[in-house]
């Protein structure tokens, strides 16, 4: 899975490999536009990547939209994603999305909030022009995805600085590591779940929790990552 | 019927808020006796402090007869920060993909009050938990752990929804142990519940249509005074400065984790940037976990 986005947990990581994983998302999620905004209050600096044309990056950044924008100051308050459509009567909406399709920019879309552990936030958004009903089909199908690859690139961003680095050391538990060990020894899901006498279910909650703290999208990502930390054996 | 109470729209159902804060605080301190704070009959926490989303299940009256809340587990959330002590000292899940739900209940008073108490405890219990899954399947959760005492862990259970297996051990919190056990957000499972219980209705009521229900109630819009100011505190919009971890700490901090010459003296400087940062971020909750 998510075999074709560039990982972004291995290093090093410039803005440009941002955008690039933006525009990778984009086409391998039939999406028009996508925008990350993120902020870290151990390193005390805001981040934020888009792959918007131009002329409404500027646009959106000389009228100060980023001060109204609900798709940014409302929806990160929330704990599930947020549809714009959910957002039409909010203060703002209107105003920011005025001039939108003079430069073909959409209000369909969504944002999906991430949560951090050191009161950092981030925000994935993500458009299409489509019919509502094409929307709705779109994305409901790509949330589970979605959510998974916004907490990658907030987790990533978030780890630009030493010490956030420093603090955000995967820490995994025992049953994660137990797992990725077997992995690495060539075992499948299935057979993991039946050594270790629990069901197929525990085994994939535990090895997607193990991947995501090792800032992996993918399990073979993941086994490396966790060999070279030393956190399981080579086999 | 079933609402989705977040931070979004927690401005128009102030008056549900206050008395599912009622009834957390009969629940949780009275019936289950748990070490939760209870001011003026409400119980609030640190969490409710974090936007957290509440799933509430109301009566035809549109009084609140059930409730749950449901953080994410990349954020601060219960098992990462005050129920440690049910993982046995292991790191918590954390993952995209995986919310936490704390909170559980379900109003037995109100639904004993008429004769056919348990058949309605069923169905309010059924109803909650077909709200709390759809509402997690729909937002691309595909798991949820939860934190419990044996008593849901039964009546999940008997309600065909049975975990699919637990994490940690069960511990005694108050007077009754807690469990923290895991269930899928799948298709199969929402169905076996709603089978179990007969519901094939939409479970979810709109905004509009609760909010008429409410206002047309005499006691419509009543808030306590608690209620209130947390409501107010919440609703202040969202300060674009997030409190910064200062330069020089940031650099004391560096140092300490670079010159540390033994993993526990690592580990031990992590820790201490740990708390400098939870401390000013979250003041109170840090505080939760120094009383253990």
């Amino acid at each position: 899975m998510n075999a074709d986005l560039i990982d972004l947990g291995s290093e090093p990581r410039h803005a440009e490999s941002f955008v690039t994983f933006l525009d990778q998302l984009c086409d391998r999620f039939e999406l028009d536009h996508a925008a990350y905004a993120g902020t870290n209050p151990i390193s005390g600096s805001v981040h934020g990547y888009v792959n918007y044309p131009d002329p409404w990056k500027q646009h959106y950044t000389q009228n100060g939209l980023h001060r109204i924008d609900p798709t940014l100051l409302v929806a990160s308050r929330s704990i599930a994603p947020v549809d714009w459509s959910r957002l039409e009567k909010t203060e703002g909406f209107a105003k920011t999305f005025r001039d939108a399709k003079d430069f073909g920019i959409t209000d369909r879309g969504l944002t999906i909030p991430v949560r951090g552990p050191y009161g950092d936030i981030g925000m994935l958004s993500v458009t299409r022009d489509c019919s509502a009903s094409d929307w709705k089909k779109l994305s409901e199908h790509i949330l589970p995805d979605l959510q998974s690859v916004a907490v990658h690139v907030h987790d990533t961003v978030m780890r630009s600085d030493a010490l956030s680095r420093a603090l955000r050391y995967p820490a995994l538990s025992t049953r994660e590591r137990e797992i990725l060990q077997w992995i690495a020894a060539g075992k499948s899901q299935q057979d993991i779940g039946d050594i270790l006498g629990i069901s197929h279910r525990t085994v994939e909650v535990h090895l997607r929790s193990g991947r995501e703290k090792l800032y992996a999208l993918t399990t073979p990502q993941a086994v490396g990552r966790a060999i070279m930390l030393g956190l399981i054996y080579p086999l | 019927m079933i609402i989705v109470i977040d931070a979004l729209n927690k401005d128009r159902f102030g008056d549900l808020l206050d008395e599912m804060f009622q009834l957390r605080a009969r629940v949780f301190g009275d019936r289950l006796g748990w070490e939760v704070e209870i001011v003026d009959g409400r119980e609030i926490d640190q969490f409710d402090r974090l936007d957290p989303a509440y799933v509430i299940g109301l009566d035809d009256e549109g009084h609140v007869i059930s409730c749950v809340r449901a953080l994410q587990t990349t954020g601060p959330h219960m098992l990462s920060d005050v129920f440690q002590v049910l993982l046995d000292g292991e790191p918590p899940l954390r993952s995209a993909t995986l919310w936490e739900s704390t909170r559980f209940c379900v109003d037995t008073q109100r639904l004993c009050r008429d004769g056919e108490s348990m058949k309605a405890v069923s169905m309010a219990t059924c109803e909650l938990m077909i709200g709390s899954l759809e509402y997690a399947r729909r937002s691309g959760i595909s798991d949820i752990i939860t934190v419990i005492d044996p008593v849901v862990n039964r009546v999940l259970k008997r309600s065909d929804n049975a975990p699919y297996d637990y994490v940690g051990s069960t511990k005694q919190m108050g007077k009754v142990p807690a469990m923290a056990a895991l269930l899928d957000c799948t298709e199969e499972r929402i169905s076996r519940v709603r089978a179990f219980a007969g519901i094939q209705h939409d479970v979810f009521a709109s905004d509009d249509a609760v909010r008429a229900l409410l206002d047309s109630r005499e006691d419509a819009g009543s808030v306590s005074a608690d209620v209130a100011e947390w409501l107010a505190l919440m609703s202040q919009p969202q300060e674009p400065e997030v409190p910064v971890l200062p330069e020089d700490i940031r650099d004391y901090c560096r140092a300490q984790i670079e010159s540390a010459e033994t993993d526990a003296d690592r580990a031990a400087a992590l820790r201490l940037v740990e708390i400098l940062v939870r401390e000013r971020i979250y003041p109170a909750t840090h505080q939760l976990v120094a009383q253990g």
